[in-house]
Formats: structure tokens, sequence, C-alpha cells
């Protein structure tokens, strides 16, 4: 579908926003972002941060080599896995500093000012092993939280989607089987056996 | 005349109208609303990968909230098929307050053939008789009997897999060669028969072809369960695969796409519908034949004729009975059980197989042993493994937890019930006065509510799948029994019954309206109940011997 004319400034904005979405690889519907969606370069960093602790880079490329943290901006600013969804009036008051007039969360804000509380300080600046084991600990936390949603859990769903929906994810580290060709109903699982990135029952209902 | 027959709409009926009555000899002339899509040069998203898309498949959430708040809804659509369901926001209807109804609709050359699931089965008469027996609604004024012949004619000619079973209330067909169940679903059926011998699981009759069709230039199915993007292979059924070449192939089909129909004219003095009238650009256009066929879908067939009211028809055409709109269905369906399914750790599968598994009726057949409710239940589902998904919900980061979500996860087995829904008077479709549509024409509004027999149906349904799966070995970690919203199942029909009597039924034996002979309906708005298996193979067989039934009464000078 194509979008109406955007108008002369709209276009030249766009064609500049084009280029740089080709110079870092992002697709360019993630600068078409309202100025409250656009992440501070250190929100950036830390979200990068978080995708390379999530899915670190090992013998396949990790959630912080391939983009995954654009994505994940571009996805919570189209309210992807509900995250443009207005909170409970409840749940607003716990995050009363990051939450838009609509109660939906404002995630990255969020996260920043998270892991620097749980930092003591500045996330970015401790060592990479105790920014794995801050991260791990608000992880276990989020999980642990009974409430129906939770900004990490809403993040970290967005991170793996971004990364088994990238190449690297989808075909290098899972496989990417475009055409199987035939269905086999039982053979073996041995320990090296890799999912199927396209398996899509698996996807929706795994 | 212009022609020998319109046909309105080029979904699953349509196609099936078009090919029938051009292949006898019939001048057709078939009116789509929506656009043209050529099988497989359209096909657009078909070869995507996930990358290849600005969202990754999964498309924009917010977008859709605004255009596709309904079609989001439905599993099928998403960020590759989403050119495959109407724009919601473009295509308004209204529903009575009380009513949640989510009406699934593609508006396109082929309908909802491109994006259907493909589960095809025959009804049985405990199906055809349910309405005589425990007087709901009105008797079907045919049995199994009178359309076999059709059931077997249509299955050969769409391509139907499946296993033969002998059972009585799910019959068997004319099928290619079935998929297999995999190996859980292979143990669960065992130990469900094992226990219960009157139940039967077996896998999915799906019309994807197990063997190619070269005549047709239909290529075996490839597991990819890619279908709704539409299939180059023409591996499954669809309108463009299928029907719409056959017609083609004639000669004497004439299609108009985007060409939405706004309404008949009909002749009191010789009952007999003179034209169609439809909308292009704006613009109105006339054409007249002498048969007219509506296959624009069960709701949308309704609002044609309910918008078709003229002096002489002032409650709409081919409703002197006043019930046209009325016993509108849809199954009752719920996620029954899901269960995690332990020693299957060593074994996998490889392709998608595009078709699941169905659990036949066993309640209420030659014994009345539902708990509350005269009618049947079903279940449909399958055993799968988990994936990276289920990473989502579970804590862990860093190089462990990679390497888990690396495997194939856990067995899990999934039931989703589907019970019969009751005919009822009060579930019912009119037009909305208050609001117009693009083309100046009432709104349909639709008012739906499940009852007391659904509910107990989808109670026991649970309590069986639950009992089920933990025989299997199962440990059942969810189950619901509170149906969706009406919709959910995609199976909504009636509107416009068959029946014996005129006085309460706007369709004959023959799908022919009662007032008005030359006119024939036969999507899903014929329907006088609903079963509990999927519709669209039993309209298919239902179109074709209307057709058969057309011809010859106008060969014969009747009509
Ligand atoms: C995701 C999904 C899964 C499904 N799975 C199954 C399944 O497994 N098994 C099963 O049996 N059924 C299934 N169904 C239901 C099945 O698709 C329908 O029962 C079937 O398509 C109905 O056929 P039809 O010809 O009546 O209508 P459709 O296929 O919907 O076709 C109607 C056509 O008429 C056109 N039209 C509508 N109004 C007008 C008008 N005023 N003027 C001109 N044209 C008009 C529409 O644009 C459309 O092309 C599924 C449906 C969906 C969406
Ligand atoms: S699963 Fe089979 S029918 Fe479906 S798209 Fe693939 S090849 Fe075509």
């Amino acid at each position: 579908m194509m979008a109406a004319d955007p108008g002369p400034d709209r276009r030249a904005f766009l064609s500049g926003a084009a280029l740089l979405a080709l110079a870092l690889g992002v697709p360019i519907a993630a600068l078409e972002l309202s100025p409250g969606d656009s992440p501070s370069a250190r929100q950036q960093a830390i979200l990068r941060e978080a995708c390379a602790l999530v899915i670190p880079r090992s013998d396949t490329p990790g959630a912080g080599d391939v983009g995954v943290a654009d994505f994940v901006v571009l996805a919570l600013a189209h309210g992807l896995e509900d995250s443009r969804k207005p909170l409970t009036a409840e749940l607003a008051a716990r995050y009363t500093a990051d939450v838009r007039s609509d109660l939906s969360l404002l995630h990255l804000e969020w996260l920043e000012a998270e892991l620097d509380r749980r930092s003591g300080g500045d996330f970015i600046r401790r060592r990479p092993e105790q920014r794995h084991a801050l991260l791990a600990a608000l992880d276990r936390a989020a999980f642990a939280d009974a409430a129906p949603v939770h900004p990490w859990r809403t993040i970290k769903a967005l991170i793996l989607l971004g990364y088994y929906t990238s190449e690297a994810g989808g075909a290098v580290e899972l496989r990417y089987v475009p055409v199987p060709g035939r269905w086999d109903p039982d053979l073996p699982q041995t320990p090296d056996t890799r999912a199927i990135s396209n398996d899509w029952s698996a996807v929706d209902f795994g | 005349m212009d022609f020998d027959a319109i046909v309105v709409g080029s979904g699953i009926t349509g196609g099936w109208a078009a090919k029938e009555l051009t292949e006898a000899g019939l001048k057709v002339l078939m009116i789509e609303r929506g656009r043209t899509i050529r099988h497989q040069i359209d096909y657009d998203t078909e070869t995507k990968a996930p990358w290849d898309m600005p969202f990754r498949g999964r498309g924009d959430t917010e977008r859709y909230l605004r255009d596709y708040p309904v079609q989001m809804l439905n599993r099928q659509f998403n960020e590759f098929t989403e050119g495959h369901f109407v724009n919601d926001a473009e295509n308004p209807y209204t529903t009575a307050e009380g009513t949640d109804f989510t009406w699934f609709r593609s508006y396109q050359l082929g309908g909802r053939s491109l994006t259907w699931g493909r589960q095809s089965y025959r009804w049985s008469d405990y199906d055809f008789g349910a309405n005589l027996r425990d007087g709901h609604g009105t008797d079907w004024p045919i049995r199994y009997a009178d359309l076999a012949p059709w059931y077997d004619k249509v299955e050969d000619f769409i391509g139907v897999s499946g296993a033969h079973e002998g059972l009585a209330q799910l019959p068997d067909g004319h099928f290619q060669p079935p998929m297999a169940l995999n190996v859980v679903e292979q143990h669960v059926r065992e130990a469900i028969r094992a226990r219960w011998p009157e139940r039967c699981l077996t896998i999915g009759r799906t019309a994807n072809l197990t063997e190619a069709k070269p005549d047709e230039g239909r290529t075996a199915c490839q597991y990819r369960s890619i279908c709704a993007r539409g299939c180059s292979f023409g591996a499954y059924f669809s309108t463009q695969s299928s029907t719409l070449p056959a017609a083609q192939r004639t000669g004497r089909l004439t299609l108009v796409t985007d060409a939405a129909v706004s309404g008949l004219d009909f002749d009191p003095a010789t009952r007999r519908v003179t034209a169609v009238r439809y909308m292009v650009s704006g613009q109105q256009h006339r054409a007249t034949a002498r048969l007219v066929f509506l296959n624009a879908g069960a709701f949308n067939s309704v609002h044609i004729l309910l918008n078709s009211a003229s002096e002489a028809t002032p409650n709409g055409l081919a409703n002197s009975s006043g019930v046209l709109g009325t016993h509108i269905m849809d199954h009752a369906n719920t996620l029954s059980a899901v269960a995690l399914m332990p020693g299957f750790e060593g074994h996998t599968t490889f392709g998608n197989r595009p078709n699941g598994v169905i659990l036949a009726r066993y309640r209420n057949m030659d014994r009345m042993d539902g708990d509350g409710h005269t009618r049947g239940y079903s279940f449909q589902g399958g055993a799968l493994q988990g994936t990276w998904t289920a990473g989502k919900r579970e804590a862990g980061i860093g190089l462990d937890y990679k390497q888990k979500l690396r495997h194939p996860g856990a067995w899990r087995m999934v039931l989703v019930g589907f019970a019969d829904c009751v005919p009822r008077a009060r579930n019912r479709l009119t037009l909305d006065r208050s609001r117009n549509d693009a083309a100046g024409l009432p709104l349909l509004h639709v008012e739906f509510a499940f009852g007391r027999e659904e509910q107990a149906a989808l109670t026991q349904a649970k309590r069986d799948a639950d009992e089920m799966l933990t025989a299997a070995g199962g440990r059942v970690i969810m189950g619901f029994d509170q149906p969706g919203p009406g919709g959910t199942a995609i199976h909504e029909m009636g509107g416009a019954r068959m029946g014996h009597d005129p006085a309460t039924s706007v369709l004959n034996r023959w799908s022919q309206a009662h007032d008005a002979p030359n006119l024939f309906v036969t999507d899903g708005a014929q329907m006088s109940s609903s079963a509990c298996q999927n519709p669209s193979l039993t309209y298919m067989a239902l179109t074709a011997r209307a057709c058969a039934a057309a011809v010859g009464q106008l060969r014969e000078g009747r009509i």
C-alpha cells in the first residue's frame, strides 16, 4: 500500500532518512518516529548492550551484531508485542515516571533508568561481566513478577523476535528451509538438531 | 439478455458456480467486488523471508489496530498475508449492543479461497437430521444421500488428501493419500482408541494435493505451510488454482473485478430476478441474465438480498417468509486443552505440514450423551514442538540461553473444540439504516450470541480433552470452556436457510429461492444447521448440485 504523497518538506526529510537508513541497514520506517519515540543515543547504547547480552555472539552472530536494537526501536514505536497497549491504572502507578499520557509505557526510558538504578550509577560504565549479572538479575526479577505485563519481558520478546527473524538468527543460527519439499513425521532428534526458523506452527504456538 | 447466468462473487462457491455453469455451456458473467489477483503472478510475498519484510512478517501493529482491528485477530493474518484480507476501516459493519462478532473477510478475486484453512469434511445424516431430531431450526430438505455424489465430484476435482476411517459421522470421501500423523499424534490416536474405541483422531482432510494434478497444472504440496500468501505450485485448492482456469478454458466466462453488486431487480409479475446492479468506480452498471447465483459469502449474499427491497418486496428480496437474515450461526470455538507431551524428546519432524488432526464427533449420535446439549462437538489441532518463541516466557540471557533456543523445544499437543451452533431466530442480520457504505447503501448489522447449548458443549469438550490428553500421558497446562466471539471459527453461515416450506424458509432443496425461481444462493447463507465440522466442502457440493438443477430446469424451459 502506498502512503499519501508526503509533501516537499517531509519528502526531503524522508530522502535524507532513507540514505541514513541505507547506511545503518535499518528499515526506513524506523526513522519515521514521532519525537517521543526517538530514543536518545544513550538509550540506544543501553538497548544495544541488552541485545548483545541476551543473545551474545557465539559461533554465530549475536543480537548486538545484526541491528536488532534498531528493530526493537521500530517495534516499540509501532506497538509490536502489545508494547503500546495502555497499562491498567494500578500497573501504571508502578511506572509513573515512564508512562505516556495514554498509560502506555516508555520502554527505553524505563530500561535506562532501571539498569542505572540497579548499577547504582551508570550501567554502561560497568565491566562486561557486571553488566551481564545486572541484566540477568533484572531478567530473573521480571520473570518472577506475577504482573500480566512487565517492560523487560516485552523488550526481551522484541529482542528475540528481532534476532530470530533476522537473516543471521533465522538462517545462520537456526535453519531456514523455504521449500522443504517433503514431510517426515518422525526423525531422531539429536543434540545437534537445529530448529527450523520457518516452522510456523512452532513459532505461533510453541 | 446479456448472459445466461450471472455469478456474484469469485470465492470458493462462486468459482464452483462459474465452472459448472460454463462447462454446461452457459455464457456466464462473474462479478467480483475486489481486485484481481493473478495465479502465480500476483502472490507478491510468497517467497519472501521474514528479514525481507519491514516488520519481519509480524506487521505494523499500530496500522493494524487502525485499519484491520478485526482481521488482525485471525491467526492467518500477518504482514505476508495482509493484502489478502479486507481493510476493516474501509468496509465497516455494525453490531448490536452486547454482540461481539468478528467477521473475517477477503474481498478479492478468489475471495477466501486464497486464505482458507483447507480443512474439507463431509457432513453426515447426524448433521442433516439434526434440526428434525431436536426441534431447533427447520428440517433440512435434503439428506446425505442427496449430496454424496456431489461430494465425490468436488473432492475429485479440488483434490482432498485424507485417511479412510469408516466413520458414519464423518463419511469417507474420494481421497488422495493422507499426510502422516506425526509421532506424537500417532501415539495420542492410539492411546485414545485404546480407552475410547468410538473416538477417532485422524489426520486432517485437507484440500492440499499429496499427488500432483498435471492436467490442471497443479503440483503436489511442498510442505511450506504458507498457503494464505498464495501458492504458485497450485498445491492447494483456490479459485485461482482450480475452478477459475477451468471456467476460463470454456471461453464462456466474462469476469469483472472491482465491481460491487448493490442489488438485484425483481419483477413481481414474472417472479424473476431481471437484473443485477453493480458499481464500478462510483458508476452504476446493470447486467441481465436468465439465472442469478449469489456466492458473495453468507453474510454478503444476505446483505445484497436485504438491500434489494422494492415496493413488491419491502422486507428484502426472496423474503416473503420473513426469515431472511435470521438463524445465522458460527461454530462455538475454543482452545479446549494444551498439554505437554513428555517422552518424545528424541523425536522431531521435517517439513511444514499445512494440516493438523481432527478428532471426530462422538457425542449425541446414537445415544444422547451430551451434558446439557443435543448436538456434537469435535476437535482439531495437532502436536508440535516449541521453538525460540518459548524463550519469551522464560528467564534467561546469554550463551546457555541462546544454545537452548537453538534446538526444537518441548512437544505439546493442542485440541481446539468446535461445537455445533444451534440455529436461533434472534441471531440475525439486518440493515443498519443509520449508516451507509461508500455506495450509499445501509450497512450490515449483526446481532449474535451463543447460548446455553454451545456453552454446555464446550464445557464438556474441555473436560473430555483434558481426560484424553491425560490418558495419553500428557500434562495439561491450560484449557478453556468459553467460546470466542461469534465469527471466531470463520464458519459464519445461515441467513437464507433451506427448508421444505416457503412460509418458513428462503430456499428450496435446490438452493433456489422459493420466491424467485431463477435465483440461487449457494454459499453459506443456505445452511439450516451448522454441524461441527468445517462447511466449505459442503458449500461446494451444494453449489455443484444447484448448478446441475438450474441448468436442467433452464433446458426444460421451467425457468
Ligand atoms: C483464515 C481462514 C481459514 C478458514 N479455514 C477453513 C477451513 O479449513 N475449512 C473450511 O471449510 N472453511 C474455512 N474457512 C471458511 C471459508 O473460507 C469460507 O467458508 C468460504 O470461503 C466461503 O466461500 P464463499 O464462496 O461463500 O465466500 P468467499 O470465499 O468469502 O467469497 C466471496 C466473494 O464474494 C465477493 N463479494 C462479496 N460481496 C460482494 C458484492 N456485493 N459484489 C460482488 N462481489 C462480492 C468477495 O469479495 C469474495 O471474493 C476459512 C476462512 C478463513 C478466512
Ligand atoms: S504448503 Fe503446500 S499448498 Fe501450502 S503454500 Fe506450500 S506448497 Fe503450497
